[in-house]
């Protein structure tokens, strides 16, 4: 029989062993293809130029995240493809065959493996190409038209990418298999072997992730305004080896101690459960330690993508309080402007107050070597504002060494805490004790950056002493009533002027203006790489523990024999299987925890209802997949045809 | 000698195989076990020795006949029944000890009791109890792999006893052990059967082992050839045994 025609035997008759592992790897090329796709695919032209090269870059990003995730889910695939097939096709070596064969053996049966997967993944992408086009339009609520377009170009480059990845690997099982001794092959089926850790080194390992877990924890929540990506990365680097730390120190240790208190173990199927769960640990660590990780990225991956839109639809609320927005030296501008917008539109609200400009050499901020142009505004207007725009101002009014601070929101901010530096006015210092983030001057606030509010009495303290002042006027037209917003803006456009005597500026902001759609798309793609991710990491769970199963087929069938029902052997590994779900998922659900609490931190949004869903979710995946490898699992075992 | 029957076989047939290429293994074998025995079972191979005793152990069915098992016959029982029959009434030995890899020797031992859900109270004492009669209380606390094959097999009869079974089934009991450790088995063994707290029924190819039993029955061709009984001298009841092999020939190996 040739090499070839032996190789396709062998992977005909263990198509169902390799089941897992093809739709494992079917499952992320089908991803990978669809990402791939909307690059080569022109459905989010029709946003505009600028943001299909946003859209664009946001899936090159996920693409390379995707990339790194496929090279490890192979280098992990074939190491255990490579383990299960040593044992089966070491005994070739008693037929004659030389190890050069048996790798030719093992790289014809991988490539069989590759290939089905490979035409599965883009099949079924092929298939899913236009719903997942869809429901990216419609989580991110972008307006598409989706077309059911694919490209071929799509499919040779992940085709490309992927049977380079996969070549690699079964070269280097090849290489592996080609360099073993026959008697590490033959003992590939015996190393099964209990090694037992001594519970000192378990306490150490336990106290030292212990330590490192929660140094990651501290660091990940330090609130800072210099050392914030220093500390996230930080906290990343501690949290992964406190977790790896955790899974191979601490949880063992718990567990060897449950073991030693006998009136607790001789309960029912503990006794087996909780002896096999040990015994699983030692071996699959590693495993565990690298889903809990891959949930945490999940879930982060998650909570940033509806941090970003839930500031993204902030940040149009907060440019969009007014609609035309003026700062002039003209005194006369509200009624220049009220004249020229006259029966044009309706306007929703308006509002109109000055801006005290301090002589910049006196005026400055604790940045001593810049100077800046600050505005000062009384107490009184600003609530008078606040209250036309039937905003509140939940702010009593300042004493008078203290300014509040106009702000603004941004998009993504590295400083966490909220220490204000004092500011310099007129020789005298204030205190900023508020920096404020509602629009009560819209978009100005943003635009300016230099806006301060005072108490009534030190602003005309300090009027007494600069005579320049600057008039605002604010008009939030009815967004509905908009449709002339070109002809109104143009209109505006006459009065603008910057000479010495007349200085008018004009801010307009286009309610229809779909610049940010992006951010959209941004949310449907964290979205997506957290369901990947965890439907990632139950495979890669399910790969281990179906794997794991054809180990225990002796044990089980020795258990039989012993008598033991059917049903007690189920439930033993109902709970050993359960317990080795819940373990990652306990420990996620609190890094995660931290994990989100920190994003919340730097993104300045309340983001426990998005951590609460996404571990709903998490546990609904995990529950499917533990459900369906006990099913598995009991028929292998129990059930097998030669284990009775 | 006690006269409570614990298995009670008759005109038990096993055929293997289609219709047309059928072998019979077993052809009609009737044997009566009472409690307190034990027997060893000998022949060469392919005496159907193996078959009698998966039938025993209530692993395989048999063709044809009835199999007593402390009162039930095991061929009309379900297969939840025979679980049951099997935990309950039944200890096994075999030759490779099958301890579990994943547990101490102190938690294979306990593992029948623990799952049939006894109180741990009870389970310990048990435990303890029988490590003391088997000379395994310092091994206890150790894995398998840390023990000899002789402390694994005492450790295998262990958990067999712990249920306070009717009877015990040994495949081979000492087929992995060197000769020492074959010897203390035995002997332990034996000590357990006169001590009132097993029936034991084995398996054996081997004259030596065969002669630890009070009797020994011998297969050749799937039916009883001839029993005999230990008597006083076991020395000379080995030799017995040697002339029987002699003059029945085949492979005893």
């Amino acid at each position: 029989m040739s090499i070839i025609r032996l190789a396709f035997f062998n992977f005909k008759n263990s198509f169902k062993s390799y089941l897992s592992l093809i739709l494992s790897l079917a499952f992320t090329i089908l991803v990978f293809f669809n990402f791939q796709n909307i690059i080569y695919s022109d459905v989010f032209v029709l946003l505009g130029q600028r943001n299909k090269d946003y859209i664009d870059m946001l899936i090159e990003v996920c693409l390379v995240v995707l990339l790194c995730f496929l090279f490890f889910f192979l280098w992990y695939a074939t190491n255990v493809f490579l383990t299960r097939r040593k044992r089966e096709i070491g005994i070739y070596i008693f037929m004659g065959m030389s190890n050069r064969k048996i790798g030719s053996l093992y790289l014809v049966e991988i490539s069989f493996v590759g290939i089905t997967a490979l035409a599965m993944g883009i099949g079924f992408g092929v298939l899913f190409s236009a719903l997942f086009q869809m429901i990216m339009g419609a989580v991110s609520d972008l307006a598409v038209d989706v077309r059911f377009g694919i490209s071929a170009k799509a499919i040779k480059m992940t085709s490309v990418s992927f049977l380079c990845m996969y070549l690699f690997f079964a070269l280097k099982g090849f290489w592996n298999i080609t360099r073993s001794s026959v008697l590490n092959m033959i003992m590939a089926a015996k190393q099964n072997e209990y090694l037992h850790v001594k519970p000192i080194v378990l306490l150490l390992k336990a106290i030292l992730g212990i330590g490192v877990l929660v140094l990651g924890y501290y660091y990940a929540n330090k609130g800072s305004r210099y050392d914030t990506l220093t500390n996230a990365l930080l906290a990343v680097i501690l949290v992964i080896i406190g977790v790896y730390l955790l899974f191979g120190g601490l949880i063992p240790l718990v567990f060897q101690l449950l073991v030693s208190r006998k009136r607790f173990l001789y309960h029912g199927q503990r006794c087996l459960w909780v002896n096999q769960t040990i015994f699983r640990m030692r071996k699959n660590y590693r495993t565990y330690a690298m889903v809990c990780i891959m949930g945490i990225c999940s879930v982060s991956a998650l909570a940033t993508g509806f941090a970003m839109r839930n500031r993204y639809e902030n940040l149009v609320a907060f440019d969009n309080q007014y609609t035309f927005q003026f700062l002039s030296s003209q005194s006369n501008i509200a009624q220049t402007t009220e004249a020229i917008l006259d029966g044009k539109c309706t306007v929703a609200y308006q509002s109109s107050l000055c801006a005290l400009v301090a002589d910049s050499e006196p005026l400055l901020s604790s940045y001593t070597d810049v100077q800046q142009m600050h505005l000062l505004l009384s107490y009184s207007d600003i609530v008078q504002a606040a209250k036309a725009a039937g905003v509140t101002f939940a702010f009593d009014e300042p004493a008078n060494d203290e300014v509040y601070y106009l702000s603004h929101l941004v998009l993504l901010s590295f400083i966490t805490n909220g220490e204000a530096e004092p500011v310099t006015i007129a020789g005298k210092t204030y205190r900023q004790t508020q920096r404020i983030m509602i629009p009560y001057l819209g978009y100005l606030q943003k635009e300016l950056g230099c806006l301060y509010v005072v108490s009534d009495r030190e602003y005309e303290r300090l009027k007494e002493k600069n005579d320049l002042i600057y008039y605002i006027c604010n008009y939030k037209l009815k967004d509905d009533d908009v449709f002339n917003f070109e002809e109104i803006r143009m209109a505006f456009d006459t009065i603008v002027s910057n000479t010495e005597e007349n200085y008018t500026a004009r801010v307009s902001i286009d309610p229809y203006s779909n610049e940010g759609e992006w951010i959209k798309a941004l949310h449907s793609l964290c979205i997506f790489m957290f369901l990947v991710f965890i439907v990632a990491s139950g495979c890669i769970m399910f790969m281990k523990l179906y794997n794991d199963s054809f180990e225990e087929i002796q044990r089980y069938a020795v258990l039989k024999k012993l008598g033991f029902s059917t049903e007690t052997l189920s439930a033993s590994i109902a709970h050993e299987l359960a317990t080795a779900y819940l373990l990652p998922f306990a420990v996620m659900t609190v890094s995660a925890y931290f994990s989100v609490l920190s994003l919340g931190k730097m993104m300045r949004a309340d983001l426990f209802s998005v951590y609460v869903v996404s571990m709903a979710v998490v546990s609904v995946m995990f529950m499917l997949f533990c459900v369906l490898s006990i099913t598995v699992c009991q028929k292998t075992l129990l059930f097998a045809r030669d284990n009775r | 000698m006690n006269d409570k029957k614990v298995v009670e076989i008759k005109n038990l047939v096993k055929h293997y195989g289609a219709r047309d290429f059928q072998t019979t293994a077993l052809k009609g074998i009737d044997l009566t076990i009472y409690k307190g025995d034990f027997i060893a079972i000998m022949g060469p191979s392919g005496s159907g020795k193996t078959t009698l005793l998966n039938i025993l152990s209530t692993i395989d069915k048999p063709s044809q006949g009835m199999v007593m098992l402390d009162g039930q016959d095991v061929t009309r029982i379900s297969n939840k029944a025979l679980a049951k029959l099997r935990k309950d009434k039944i200890g096994f030995i075999f030759q490779d000890y099958n301890l579990l890899d994943t547990m101490t020797l102190q938690d294979n031992i306990a593992l029948p009791l623990a799952l049939d859900g006894s109180a741990p109270k009870e389970i310990l004492a048990r435990t303890k109890e029988l490590a003391a009669m088997f000379g395994l209380e310092a091994q206890l606390r150790q894995y398998p792999y840390q023990l000899s094959g002789g402390q694994k097999q005492r450790g295998a009869v262990c958990r067999a006893l712990i249920t306070n079974p009717e009877i015990i089934f040994a495949d081979e009991p000492t087929g992995a052990l060197d000769s020492k450790a074959g010897k203390d088995l035995l002997q332990c063994l034996c000590k357990v059967n006169e001590n009132g707290q097993a029936t034991i029924l084995m398996v054996t190819h081997d004259p030596h082992c065969a002669s630890y039993a009070k009797d020994v029955y011998l297969l050749s061709d799937g039916t009883i050839k001839c029993r005999i009984n230990r008597g006083n001298d076991r020395k000379e009841f080995y030799n017995r045994i040697i002339d029987l092999q002699t003059s029945i020939g085949g492979d005893f190996a």
